[in-house]
């Protein structure tokens, strides 16, 4: 019996887990699974399928977290995966060193599928590491070293984009960073103004910040931002790690505004939620960049064979299931319904907003966003605050819910609020 | 319900645990923190002060400005500063209530993670 046999076969959950924890305890992250034991997150996943993922004690969950997008094409996408097995009898990742056939066409696809005149792909395995990429190209781009980011905003946390999460907890241990980032603030085109210089040479946004607390960027201010940077010969980038490939009710968030950015970064759903992928598409000009230094990235899995197979699997699932169009009427439903919890607990929801399936709920303080991940995990759904932000709850379920779950997750919401309401009550009484 | 004598008592303790403990004060190098404990029932409140993950100073009353203020009822404080309780999931739970930033909830986790392993 070989170790995925043996692995596979275990049915003793009891033992399954007893074994889990202890391997977390003594060889990845004891205090990790202590956070996760504590907010009642300990789910070790079994199952999963469309919108829902089950623990492996069989308890069904709707995921409303979705590893911040990865799962667009819902949990455990049966064609893909059989897709993906089929590859399988065949393929490996690739030699890095050949040409990848697969690598073109989804080059290709992309190129047809994104905004204005992005064309070619450099593939990375993390979003981190495509926006590394991305700022590279830019400087080497345009010969100049200054980056204007956002206050809040999220990139990664590797060497080049580090710097660009507006965030000082991420980045105070390991300082000194990487030099030339300037944040601003979002939403604000006059602060992007005044931090323009002659050495600025991005601008570089998430189209709705993410982990900042689900805020989305006005359509105005996104084309205002377009206008300046190419008065002023500035490259913009968008961040579109979390927000493409349908989840804002579009193929990609910036198609809202009609504004085409430089150069995109995506990650997470490109993926199918199965193997490892992310890239930067540019423009042609700026793949000019590239002629005279081919080695901005070298890695060993970005754009594997298999990688791209999935990828493009993935792009055709979404497209002939028009999941942006599924995400828009789905997220009007759940908007439908968080505005009405927003009325009914007035003191406790601040704010609702986002778009398509890119949700959030705001809260008057940071603790409620973690007591709100525990009371919805007791009542079936799985959601996580926002990590710039906690005040803030995220509801990013699969683009393949449907109306029935989108109403499951809405009682789990009553639910959670109306059980905090008990506890606010109970401590204003003390 | 705990005097303020109790309470007291048990701060003192549990300052002793973090100070003495060199992997704890180590690993909260570069924590700086003033922090307020208020009991509801009793009225009673307390400030900690931590420079960089040595708690220099305690006082009865609140004194100084806080980034960290813990609120619960006077049992529930003696609990935590005994390490009977684990203050998290009494947090998660709204039984103990904290203004502050989720990192430096974190970091109180952190203190009595270390402290109180088993808690």
């Amino acid at each position: 019996m070989s170790i995925i046999d043996d692995i596979l076969s275990k049915t003793d959950m009891d033992e399954i887990r007893r074994e889990t924890e202890e391997n977390y305890r003594q060889y990845v992250n004891p205090f990790a699974l202590r956070m996760f034991k504590n907010a009642s997150l300990d789910i070790i996943e079994g199952k999963r399928e469309g919108a829902a993922v089950w623990d492996i004690s069989g308890q069904k969950y709707i995921d409303c977290v979705t590893g911040a997008g990865i799962f667009n094409v819902g949990r455990h996408n049966k064609e893909i995966v059989e897709g993906l097995k089929k590859a399988l009898d065949t393929y490996d990742m690739g030699g890095w060193i050949s040409i990848v056939r697969e690598r073109g066409l989804l080059a290709k696809k992309l190129a047809e599928i994104t905004p204005g005149n992005l064309k070619y792909s450099l593939f990375c395995c993390g979003g981190g590491e495509a926006i590394e990429v991305a700022i590279k190209l830019a400087r080497g781009h345009t010969d100049k070293t200054e980056i204007i980011c956002m206050e809040n905003g999220y990139h990664g946390v590797t060497g080049f984009a580090l710097p660009a999460t507006g965030r000082d907890v991420y980045k105070q241990p390991f300082a000194p960073l990487t030099p030339g980032y300037r944040h601003v603030r979002y939403n604000d085109i006059g602060a992007v103004e005044e931090a323009i210089t002659e050495e600025t040479a991005a601008v570089l946004l998430e189209p709705i910040q993410g982990e900042g607390g689900i805020i989305p960027a006005d359509d105005k201010y996104l084309r205002d931002l377009r206008e300046l940077c190419t008065k002023n010969e500035i490259l913009l980038v968008f961040d579109e790690v979390q927000t493409g490939f349908g989840r804002t009710g579009k193929m990609f968030c910036a198609e809202h505004s009609g504004v085409a950015p430089d150069i995109m970064v995506m990650a997470k759903s490109l993926s199918g939620g199965l193997y490892p992928l992310s890239c930067a598409v540019f423009t042609e000009e700026i793949a000019e960049f590239l002629m005279t230094h081919p080695f901005i990235i070298i890695n060993s899995f970005g754009g594997t064979s298999l990688a791209c197979l999935v990828a493009l699997a993935t792009i055709e699932y979404i497209e002939k299931n028009d999941l942006p169009g599924h995400a828009a009427k789905m997220g009007e439903r759940f908007m439908a319904g968080l505005v009405a919890l927003k009325g009914k607990y007035p003191n406790l929801v601040l704010d609702v907003r986002g778009k398509g399936l890119m949700l959030g709920m705001e809260f008057p303080e940071d603790s409620i966003g973690p007591r709100m991940a525990y009371q919805l995990k007791q009542n079936g759904v799985i959601s996580i605050y926002t990590f710039n932000n906690p005040r803030i709850i995220r509801i990013m379920p699969t683009l393949v819910i449907d109306e029935k779950e989108v109403d499951f997750v809405l009682e789990a919401f009553d639910r959670s609020l109306s059980e905090i309401a008990k506890q606010e009550e109970k401590t204003a009484v003390r | 319900m705990a005097t303020g004598d109790e309470i007291w008592e048990a701060l003192a303790d549990f300052t002793d645990q973090c100070n003495n403990n060199k992997r704890l004060r180590k690993m909260q190098r570069d924590w700086t923190k003033v922090l307020h404990f208020k009991a509801v029932d009793t009225g009673d409140s307390f400030t900690m002060k931590v420079v960089e993950g040595e708690i220099t100073k305690n006082d009865k009353g609140t004194v100084g400005t806080p980034d960290i203020i813990v609120e619960t009822d006077s049992e529930t404080m003696c609990d935590m500063f005994w390490g009977d309780i684990n203050p998290t999931q009494k947090y998660l739970r709204g039984e103990i209530k904290v203004k502050g930033t989720q990192e430096d909830v974190m970091r109180i986790d952190v203190i009595t993670a270390v402290i109180w392993p088993e808690v």
